[in-house]
């Protein structure tokens, strides 16, 4: 059973894209995986999101009614109001096969966007060269961004510890130089 | 094969000349790399021999290092082990062989000419590599079991046959197992059959039981040599007193007449005697006037008549009145006598012709000046037949001249062979001259650095336990090329049971636990004890009167 979609895309380019989530204040949570339907599905990483005013003049004004007052209130207000999510690519499927490395076209506008399964997740964590791509992000804080990711991971592993050590080898390969960052995100991964 | 080669690393660094070094892989903890482990590398086109000299632990940044993370994150420390800190093991490449020749398993290792590749495979060694660089036992008596590798139950040999040619040496502190390596030796060497000892046994300790002052069974008792071979030893004493005391059925009570101690004999133990450059110089004048009987008219001179005795020889009285003051000492020596039945030379050349190893027990006349003496007597008596011995089989070139390969073994060798004495005592000539009259020397010294360099640079095989003096350790290395690295092997061995082996006797140097001198020896060695001894009695009993 296809799952329902949590967004669309309304802005790509090779290396990321922009999408619409499909719920108001519920865009997918940062650092979490998620898929761009198509013919060979894109995966990509949530690296930001926001919710503002649909025209781009007019800007959300404060009410001082909870939500629950402004919805029985003026509930149009809520109408005007949309939630966005932007994701960076990490990947795509070829011939059945999960690919670390960038799609030869950029998501198309409109596809779907769902969140990764869970045995998705751990097919796309086998192999872990992705963070490269996460650590080019100006976007986040990349300490917070990484560290979002292997907590996302490694939820799906069942406390497999060996995993978080995988981890943090491979980010000491990567920013073995930058040992402030790289303990930093360490601490912020350990239970 | 291959397969089942444990990983230890990869080689990362390195050249020729200074040795290699190898990032240790994560898995393998640093704490399992010992000095001197022995490790094989396969290179792209040969398998190299290895020898650990160092181990290091070493980080990609040194921030990691100055904000080390704290006990608490697990983590991070497991994160790091093996990725931004590391261990590098510093090796030595010592041999190295043709892959081709090993997979035909042929070939023998040669030294060393080039290094590995770039990331070769480091993996512990295993039985075969042992055995394809040290022999093995199956391949012949010419190897002899000596120990083990230090993390391995393979054993470890000796080539006796180019042990036997050269002088060798067994060094190490006191009380780090030199006797009981030197038994160990002699024991392979009698067994083996390759060259007929004559030891010297200042303790007599080689001969009949000893104990044991390490390992399993520490305090008992172990067998000495006599024990172990039977009528193949025999034992020379001095002191039949004490080998009586000791139930020691000794083969021949050594007598040594006056008229064989030559004034070199003397001059030899000037140290021990006290004795000046004009002692020796009057001595001569003695010898010109008396000729070998010069000791004992020497000694037979009242001390009042001294002066006319000097005035005789043409010597100043009060330099002759010392000496015969001093050689005076020689005469509470009991083996020392006028005249004597049988010429303890001749005696132990029929035994050597026999091929009957001999041990020499000095019993209660264990000073120092008394073994010198002995051992210097008869050592250069024997070179002399040697010399005569050789010489006559060089004119013939008859095998049955040839005389037997006789290896001498002496202890505190630093007496005799330091740079002074090793001029004037025949033991001197021996180191020197080595294989040349069929005579070697297996010196035992806990003081290497007394023995005069020329002499140690002719050892052939070093043994060497543990050594902590920096110039005892430089000693033992003079005449090894290269030999820096074997410094930190040397220093870091065991003080018990554990021995560097270096030399012309195995192909490259290696540190080995020493063989147990135990039960499973005895019965390597061809004893036969206990149950199986009293089988073998009725046995024998059987045969001479048939079974009633």
């Amino acid at each position: 059973m296809e799952e329902t979609e949590i967004g669309e895309v309304i802005g790509s380019s090779n290396t990321e894209f922009i999408a619409e989530s499909s719920l108001l204040h519920n865009p997918p949570p940062f650092g979490s995986f998620i898929k761009v339907d198509g013919r060979e599905p894109i995966y990509a990483v949530v690296i930001n999101a926001y919710t503002h005013s649909l025209e781009p003049n007019r800007l959300a004004i404060a009410y001082h009614r909870s939500e629950q007052e402004l919805r029985d209130e003026q509930p149009q207000i809520f109408e005007l109001l949309k939630t966005k999510f932007e994701a960076v690519i990490i990947g795509h499927e070829q011939d059945g096969t999960i690919r670390h490395r960038l799609p030869p076209q950029p998501p198309r506008l409109h596809s779907f966007v769902h969140t990764c399964s869970p045995i998705e997740v751990r097919r796309l964590t086998s192999q872990l060269q992705f963070f490269r791509f996460l650590l080019t992000v100006e976007k986040a804080p990349r300490e917070e961004l990484i560290a979002g990711v292997i907590r996302a991971a490694y939820a799906v592993r069942d406390g497999e510890r060996s995993f978080l050590v995988h981890a943090g080898k491979e980010l000491v390969r990567l920013i073995g130089d930058d040992y402030e960052m790289l303990s930093s995100i360490l601490h912020r991964i350990q239970d | 094969m291959r397969e089942l080669r444990r990983r230890v690393g990869v080689v990362v660094n390195g050249s020729l000349v200074a040795g290699l070094e190898m990032k240790l892989d994560e898995w393998y903890s640093v704490e399992d790399i010992r000095a001197g482990k022995f490790v094989v590398i396969e290179g792209e086109k040969s398998r190299f021999f290895c020898m650990v000299i160092d181990v290091r632990l070493d980080a990609t940044n040194p921030q990691v290092l100055a904000d080390p993370p704290s006990e608490e994150d697990e983590l991070i420390r497991q994160v790091l082990h093996g990725s931004a800190t590391y261990g590098t093991v510093c090796l030595r490449p010592l041999l190295m062989m043709d892959k081709d020749e090993v997979v035909a398993g042929h070939g023998d290792p040669h030294l060393v000419k080039t290094i590995p590749v770039h990331f070769s495979v480091v993996c512990e060694a295993e039985e075969e590599d042992v055995n394809q660089v040290f022999g093995s036992e199956d391949m012949g008596t010419q190897f002899f079991h000596i120990g083990r590798p230090l993390d391995m139950e393979t054993p470890i040999c000796i080539d006796l046959e180019s042990f036997v040619e050269r002088s060798n040496g067994i060094f190490g502190k006191t009380g780090t197992g030199k006797t009981f390596l030197t038994r160990l030796v002699l024991s392979g060497l009698i067994h083996s059959n390759r060259a007929v000892n004559l030891i010297y046994d200042m303790h007599s300790e080689y001969g009949w039981q000893a104990t044991q002052e390490a390992g399993n069974g520490r305090g008992s008792f172990v067998k000495g040599l006599k024990q172990l071979f039977g009528s193949r030893v025999s034992i020379f004493t001095l002191d039949p007193e004490s080998a009586r005391r000791r139930g020691i059925q000794s083969d021949f009570n050594v007598k040594i007449p006056y008229n064989q101690i030559t004034v070199e004999d003397i001059a030899s133990l000037s140290e021990e005697l006290n004795l000046n450059p004009t002692a020796v110089e009057s001595a001569y004048l003695i010898v010109n006037r008396f000729g070998r009987e010069w000791l004992s008219e020497l000694l037979k001179q009242d001390p009042k008549d001294i002066k006319d005795f000097a005035e005789h020889v043409g010597a100043h009285p009060e330099s002759i009145s010392a000496l015969h003051r001093k050689l005076k000492r020689l005469e509470k020596f009991d083996f020392l006598q006028e005249r004597v039945s049988e010429d303890t030379v001749y005696k132990i050349l029929e035994f050597i012709d026999k091929g009957v190893h001999i041990v020499l027990e000095f019993g209660q006349q264990s000073s120092f000046l008394c073994y010198m003496l002995v051992s210097n007597i008869l050592t250069r008596r024997l070179h002399d037949q040697y010399v005569m011995k050789t010489e006559r089989f060089l004119s013939t070139g008859k095998p049955q001249d040839k005389p037997k390969q006789l290896i001498i073994t002496i202890e505190e060798a630093h007496k005799f062979l330091n740079p002074t004495a090793a001029r004037q005592t025949i033991f001197g000539t021996i180191a020197r001259e080595m294989r040349k009259y069929f005579v070697s020397l297996l010196i035992v010294d806990q003081r290497p650095s007394s023995i005069d360099d020329e002499v140690l640079s002719q050892v052939g095989t070093r043994i060497t336990s543990l050594l902590s003096d920096e110039k005892d350790i430089n000693a033992v290395l003079t005449g090894v090329s290269n030999a820096n690295w074997l410094r930190s092997v040397l220093a870091s061995l065991d003080s018990k049971q554990q021995a560097l082996l270096m030399g012309h006797a195995v192909p490259m140097p290696v540190v080995i636990r020493t063989r147990d001198y135990d039960h499973v020896f005895y019965s390597a060695m061809g004893a036969v004890e206990g149950e199986a001894l009293a089988q073998k009695a009725q046995s024998n009993i059987a045969d001479l009167f048939g079974d009633r």
